[in-house]
């Protein structure tokens, strides 16, 4: 693992944070009430006050300010291999073996092959990538993840050029995860990306959070974070990537297709059919937060939706 | 159980037993809050808790009715009213957690979101009977409204219906092929169907007579 800082010294968020993301706390101050101490609050943020257009820059917070705790992160998560209790998965996944571990890279790619972690975490340089997480239950985080694109690691192996998806497959051990032969849940959990959203510079593979390798409740060694996209698309402890040809099946949109779409883009003008995805509970926070568009990220993302209907393709 | 000799019973502590537990879990909750022990989640800690105490507490109340058939100890109608009184006030605890505590009483939001999402709207209707069925639980409506108590008091079996349902669309999954995460309310929901099924007389008689040959 490279450890790239340490948190003992304060970050410029400027240094770690892609820049769309701190560029303005207005909207957030606005929400608050509080506009008239944006003034006061100007000399912290290195560029408050940089107005942005379009919407999906309506951003509105300092993120790297604003972290979620390491407690609640590590301690509360949905890892359904160990356990459908949020709280309980910390604890059970404590003995799962995460070494030795490799990724089989697969499919229709030039240099199909198998990566070692060793391998990973010393080829391509690790960085912070502090990112929102919205789960599609509605409750949201702030997590400094540490990885990597994960469009490297595909350009490493060379997709052909029938690939236009990708498909990524969870472990599965049953000896280890209590939660793995539950009847309820058709494992291993499997998820998927559009060629061009995986190939996104905000696609990454993390394999550590808070500058600490990743716990194994948060998907050790190694996990997709694709922070646009509703949470249990970024699958965790990967075995394996697949380039394929065609939209590949994963685990929450077999169990209920109206219900979990393949995309799963953060969208709070697209309900679940169950319940509203309006707003959402931050952790560590009261109340209520409006829900971001694209979890925010819709200036960057926006372009691989060009034309499509968000609200069939939910 | 040796004899069936009228069984005397000191009913006041069963009663205070009774409602010592029904207070419990509030207890246990509001304690919970105050030092911080509600994990990290804790609006929704509170909402989950409140609803799986009041379903416990109506599958209870709804258990007397068929125990006192079996065991005709007096004291089980009481038993019945007290937890379906607990019942209606963990579901309105539950009520007030979500309109007050995670939605801060914003009222168009909430409104939006009881107008739109079954899932809601089934639990509000649930509550509205609960609570109109705890103001009419004391004698005075008893007699007042004469045999009408007795049919409107049947509407709770509705309510369990309705909360059971509001239950199973509260979790992550899909309810026809029953995968996902629907451990507890198929449990809550079997035992209401066993509830249920108490009550016919091919089903209780049987039993009835089972015990008492064993009490003889």
């Amino acid at each position: 693992m490279v450890h790239k800082k340490s948190h003992s010294i304060p970050v410029d968020p400027s240094e770690i944070t892609p820049k769309h993301i701190y560029q303005t706390r207005r909207q957030f101050l606005k929400q608050m009430g509080v506009v008239g101490l944006s003034a006061l609050l100007a000399s912290c943020a290195p560029n408050v006050g940089v107005p942005i257009d379009g919407p999906g820059s309506a951003l509105d917070e300092d993120l790297a300010d604003n972290l979620t705790s390491y407690e609640a992160i590590t301690g509360y998560c949905n890892f359904y291999e160990f356990t459908t209790n949020k709280e309980q998965v910390d604890e059970n996944a404590q003995d799962f073996v995460t070494s030795p571990w490799s990724v089989m890279v697969d499919g229709m790619v030039e240099t199909p092959r198998a990566f070692t972690m060793e391998e990973i975490l010393s080829t391509y340089t690790q960085e912070e990538r502090i990112y929102r997480m919205r789960c599609v239950e509605g409750w949201s985080m702030v997590i400094p993840w540490v990885g990597f694109p994960l469009h490297q690691l595909l350009e490493e192996v060379v997709p052909t050029a029938g690939a236009k998806y990708v498909l990524f497959e969870a472990a599965l051990v049953p000896d280890q995860m209590e939660g793995a032969n539950s009847g309820l849940f058709p494992f291993p959990y499997l998820e998927g990306l559009r060629l061009d959203e995986a190939m996104h510079d905000l696609t990454i593979l993390a394999t550590g959070l808070y500058d600490e390798p990743m716990p194994p409740q948060n998907g050790a060694p190694i996990r997709l974070v694709v922070p646009w996209k509703y949470g249990f698309k970024s699958i965790k402890s990967i075995v394996r990537i697949a380039l394929v040809p065609d939209q590949p099946p994963t685990l929450w949109n077999t169990i209920a297709p109206q219900e979990y779409g393949f995309y799963a883009n953060v969208n709070p003008n697209v309900d679940h059919p169950r319940w509203s995805q309006a707003t959402e509970r931050r952790i560590g926070e009261t109340g209520r937060r409006e829900t971001l568009f694209m979890n925010g990220y819709a200036e960057e993302v926006m372009p691989l939706y060009e034309g499509m209907d968000l609200t069939e393709n939910f | 159980m040796e004899s069936r000799k009228p069984r005397k019973i000191n009913s006041k502590w069963w009663l205070i037993a009774a409602n010592l537990l029904g207070l419990l879990p509030l207890g246990v909750l509001v304690w919970a809050f105050w030092v911080n022990q509600l994990g990290f989640n804790p609006v929704e800690t509170a909402l989950q808790r409140t609803g799986q105490i009041a379903v416990i507490f109506l599958l209870l109340s709804l258990a007397f009715t068929p125990l006192r058939r079996l065991f005709k100890w007096p004291i089980l109608l009481k038993f019945r009213k007290i937890f379906g009184l607990y019942a209606s006030l963990y579901a309105f605890t539950h009520f007030a957690t979500f309109a007050i505590w995670d939605y801060g009483l914003n009222l168009p939001l909430i409104w939006m979101e009881i107008q739109e999402k079954p899932f809601i709207l089934l639990g509000f209707a649930a509550l509205i009977i609960l609570l109109v069925l705890a103001a009419t639980s004391f004698r005075y409506w008893q007699k007042k409204l004469g045999k009408g108590w007795r049919s409107l008091h049947r509407l709770v079996y509705l309510a369990a219906v309705l909360v059971l349902v509001h239950y199973f669309l509260a979790v992550k999954g899909d309810i026809f092929s029953l995968q996902g995460d629907y451990g507890a309310p198929l449990v809550a929901g079997i035992i209401l169907i066993l509830l249920f099924l108490l009550r016919f007389p091919f089903i209780y008689r049987p039993l009835q007579r089972l015990i008492n040959r064993k009490g003889a």
